[in-house]
């Protein structure tokens, strides 16, 4: 701001309000990103270089490495992410191509059936699962057969479930991008739907059927409550780490393992940013959208299959509710309310600090997100690309390498960042770095689509930056903005990996009580808490689509 | 009020969007800005307004250095191409708005509102939101909206281009009734050169970041600077120094232009004499006030207009000649 002396006539304050407002909209989200995501990850490498004796070394690195164990969780997480990427990519193309392709019955009640899993705890899955293919579960006292579902098999569908959503989401809108026109061709030419799909379909989806399998990839691999409840003696890399810190209390090897686990998750995310960009880079709106006919020798089957697919998670998540209002599973099914008081430690408390929580992860995340949006769009490019850079890193880290940086720098911290340690506030803060890209990445998205000539013509009308955010950006941005809040806050509301380390006696979370709960063998509680976990974020996404409904409508 | 531009210079990496661009305008001169695409209109329009700067050179308003006055303190009234109205505020908020930005108090602001809508006819809409509104009618608020709070500049980027061809000649004229009455100083951009005739006092012609020409909408047309010019205001003739020499030495008239020029003949200079000979009618296209008759010559092929409908037809024999004063001599370049 160099000169703050009058040049000319012109008024240089005003000038430096809108620089300072700027600067302000850039430094407060940067510092956010380097104490609450850079500063710890840097700490964790760090820890992961100091020996048992406090000089600096690969000794733990070694030490890692010479155990079986680690190699074991290495090749069992490769292996469980693999498979789960083949299954959910697999389930993920049939929904997909049925939702958008075909004329199926019921096509949005498929769509939410599957997209299920986002509304609830990952660990939800796997306590599903346990209800009807466990040792007393529906299944298997029907069949009278005796599956052992913890292990591969059990994380193997919990996982693909989880991640399902995910990959329709994405495959989806890799169909809908594709053009009409060219199937009109390909059908005056005589080509059979076979061949079409082969010939046509896959190849004009092959960068989003990429972007989706690395994203599956990434999820499975960081996951750690399906693991948790269901994944019995499977050893993953997420558990390890979780056994080397809350079990042997050995943070640096802790800390080794979770730098292991972030290169894998690294590269996903790298080649998933890549494939994107092949994918939706030119971003053409002109195709003409494909609108398919009933046919029914295509149409009948595929609503067989995808109904049949749709079921898995609706039954998986359906038979949670189910367990937690029955007396006595699986011997006395009369309906009861009994599991509703839970007996753990702090009761319902830890759902209420956790809706305190998701609220402010999501406020200051919708905030801090549109402010330094709004600075990207009006700072030089050299500025913009390593702050971008930056804010697409946390998408890469897995929660629990998140959470684990989290306990090694405040906790083991002096000064006034000690004082964070052990309050919602440091989990929100976690919250809203580990979801930070997704919210990052829709804002800019939001912002691209407010004219610049709107803002410009408010500068001439004389505008200062802070009344043009208030009075013309932000009311354009208002669908984005509510979007990528409640994104944050159902997210919060049912994360476990990143907030597992941090929670404390008097301080926790929902997911933490129902693994607890789960742990300590009331499995009808942890069912009841999980319902109302999810009832809650039902109603945050039932608030969301109102919202966004009575926006929409009053613009058009 | 006087604009005076000195110098202007504005890179983007290796292009260079304008360069040494420097020109006057003097209330209440209506000035367009013309040329091909790429050229720097918008670049040099958005820099006047302060929202781009200059890498080098200086722009005064009244000997007062606006070079780095920001946007929102020139006090410029701007219309741009569309999207221009904000969407979450009625027509009678959007006009208002650069006033309540300014501080007038409420009433004030209601009476100014009223007032414009009056001027731009559109009182009864006065409540309803810009998607409400047809093309026209949003450019009609823009335009209201740009000069509420008095501006000392009035900037238009094309507030014409997406509306359709009768809606843009009537709100051309509005245009322009608006700017005589209040004696405003306006730069309008526009790629349409016939617009740019008709309208302005002044024509800044623009080639490739530089200013080709800039004189009155005559002196563009009648006495181009150079052949780039020519060829952009309107369809011309072109006819080289030697052809002239050898088939129309007439059009000399005692000048003796300089190596490698070229005579600039308009169509509308060239008279065709039916019954005469020298020349041979092609083709005659009628374009209702007019016809454009295309004759071969020995010279080459020229273009000739005249009023109406031509009796002529193609293949006929013509005699061609020269309105005298008609030409037009420019350098290669
Ligand atoms: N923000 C920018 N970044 C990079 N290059 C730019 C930018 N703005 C303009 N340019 C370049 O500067 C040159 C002039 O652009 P400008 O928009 O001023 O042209 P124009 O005369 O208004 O053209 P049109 O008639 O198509 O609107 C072009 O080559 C353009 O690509
Ligand atoms: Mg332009």
């Amino acid at each position: 701001m160099g000169i703050g002396i009058v040049t000319s006539i012109g008024i240089p304050r005003a000038r430096d309000t809108d620089r300072l407002f700027l600067i302000l909209c850039l430094v407060v989200p940067l510092s956010a990103l380097i104490l609450f995501f850079v500063y710890p990850l840097a700490t964790v490498v760090v820890h992961s270089v100091t020996e048992p004796d406090g000089r600096i070394g690969f000794g733990n690195y070694a030490t890692v490495i010479s155990q079986p164990n680690f190699w074991r969780a290495t090749a069992n997480s490769m292996v469980m992410s693999l498979a789960t990427t083949a299954v959910s990519l697999i389930l993920g193309l049939i929904i997909a191509f049925a939702t958008q392709r075909c004329r199926i019955a019921g096509r949005s009640l498929v769509l939410a059936a599957v997209a299920l899993p986002l509304l609830a705890p990952s660990l939800v899955q796997g306590l599903g699962l346990i209800f009807l293919l466990g040792r007393n579960g529906l299944v298997t006292k029907a069949l009278g057969v005796e599956f052992n579902i913890y292990g591969f098999w059990g994380l193997l569908i919990a996982n693909s479930l989880y991640a399902l959503p995910q990959a329709v989401l994405i495959i989806a809108a890799a169909l809908r991008s594709a053009d009409a026109r060219v199937y009109e061709a390909a059908e005056v030419l005589g080509t059979s739907k076979l061949r079409q799909f082969f010939d046509i379909t896959l190849p004009n989806i092959k960068f989003g059927l990429l972007s989706a399998g690395f994203i599956i990839f990434t999820v499975t691999i960081t996951d750690f409550g399906n693991a948790a409840t269901i994944g019995g003696d499977y050893a993953i890399l997420a558990t390890e780490i979780y056994g080397q810190v809350v079990g042997q209390m050995n943070f640096n090897l802790g800390a080794v393992v979770g730098i292991m686990l972030l290169l894998p998750t690294m590269l996903a995310f790298y080649l998933e940013r890549v494939a994107t960009q092949r994918q939706f880079g030119s971003g053409s709106d002109s195709a003409v959208p494909l609108v398919p006919g009933w046919s029914p020798a295509r149409d009948i089957p595929m609503t067989v299959v995808a109904w049949i697919i749709a079921l898995l998670p609706l039954i998986t998540i359906g038979i949670v509710v189910y367990a937690s209002f029955v007396w006595l599973w699986p011997y006395r099914f009369d309906l009861t309310v009994r599991h509703y008081a839970v007996k753990i430690a702090g009761g319902y408390e830890p759902l209420w600090t956790t809706v305190q929580i998701s609220l402010l992860a999501a406020f200051a995340g919708a905030v801090m997100l549109f402010a330094l949006g709004f600075a990207l769009q009006r700072l030089p490019r050299s500025l913009v690309k390593p702050v971008y850079f930056l804010s697409l890193l946390p998408a890469a880290v897995p929660g629990l390498v998140l959470g684990l940086a989290y306990i090694l720098t405040f906790n083991a911290a002096s000064g006034p960042w000690q004082l964070l340690y052990g309050t919602a506030a440091l989990l929100a803060i976690c919250n809203m770095m580990h979801y930070w890209t997704q919210g990052f990445l829709t804002t800019m998205t939001g912002l691209r689509q407010v004219p610049a000539a709107l803002e410009e013509t408010a500068a001439c009308l004389g505008a200062g930056l802070p009344r043009v955010m208030r009075e013309v950006t932000g009311p354009l941005m208002a669908q984005t903005l509510i979007s990528v809040f409640f994104f944050l806050f159902m997210r919060s509301m049912v994360t476990l990996s990143a907030v597992i380390f941090l929670v404390t006696a008097s301080v926790s979370v929902a997911s933490v009580s129902i693994m607890r709960l789960d742990e300590a063998g009331f499995t009808a509680q942890a069912a009841a808490f999980a319902t109302c976990t999810m009832a809650v974020v039902i109603v945050a996404a039932g608030v969301m689509q109102l919202s966004l409904y009575l926006l929409g409508r009053r613009r058009r | 009020m006087q604009l005076e531009i000195s110098n202007l210079r504005k890179a983007y990496g290796a292009t260079v969007a304008l360069d040494g661009v420097s020109f006057t305008a003097t209330a209440p001169q209506f000035v367009c800005m013309l040329g091909p695409s790429g050229c720097g209109k918008t670049t040099l329009l958005r820099m006047i307004a302060g929202l781009v700067a200059p890498d080098s050179g200086r722009l005064l308003l009244n000997s007062e250095d606006l070079t780095r006055v920001p946007a929102r303190r020139r006090g410029f009234g701007i219309v741009f191409q569309s999207y221009s109205l904000f969407p979450n505020m009625t027509v009678a908020e959007n006009i208002g708005y650069g006033l309540r930005i300014r501080g007038d108090e409420a009433q004030r602001v209601r009476i100014r509102v009223l007032e414009l809508l009056d001027v731009i006819r559109l009182s009864e809409l006065a409540d309803r939101y810009p998607w409400q509104l047809s093309g026209g009618q949003q450019q009609r608020v823009a335009l209201a909206r740009a000069i509420a709070a008095e501006p000392r500049l009035l900037l238009l980027d094309e507030p014409l281009s997406a509306l359709d061809a009768k809606v843009r000649t009537d709100l051309r004229t509005e245009i322009r009734n608006l700017q005589q009455q209040l004696g405003l100083l306006t730069i309008m951009v526009t790629h349409d050169q016939e617009e740019a005739l008709t309208l302005a006092d002044r024509v800044v012609c623009m080639r490739q970041g530089s200013i080709a020409q800039a004189g009155s909408p005559e002196d563009l047309y009648r006495r181009p600077a150079n052949r780039f010019v020519a060829d952009f205001m309107g369809l011309s003739n072109m006819i080289p120094l030697e052809t002239v020499q050898k088939f129309a030495a007439q059009l000399l008239e005692g000048h003796v232009p300089s190596d490698g020029a070229t005579a600039c003949v308009r169509p509308e200079d060239i008279v065709l004499v039916s019954g005469g000979a020298g020349a041979t009618v092609k083709s005659v296209q009628f374009l209702g006030n007019i016809s454009r008759v295309q004759v071969a010559w020995p010279g080459g092929e020229l273009v000739a207009e005249q009023p109406g409908m031509a009796a002529l037809a193609a293949g006929a024999n013509v005699g061609l000649a020269f309105k005298p004063g008609g030409c037009a001599w420019v350098s290669a370049s």
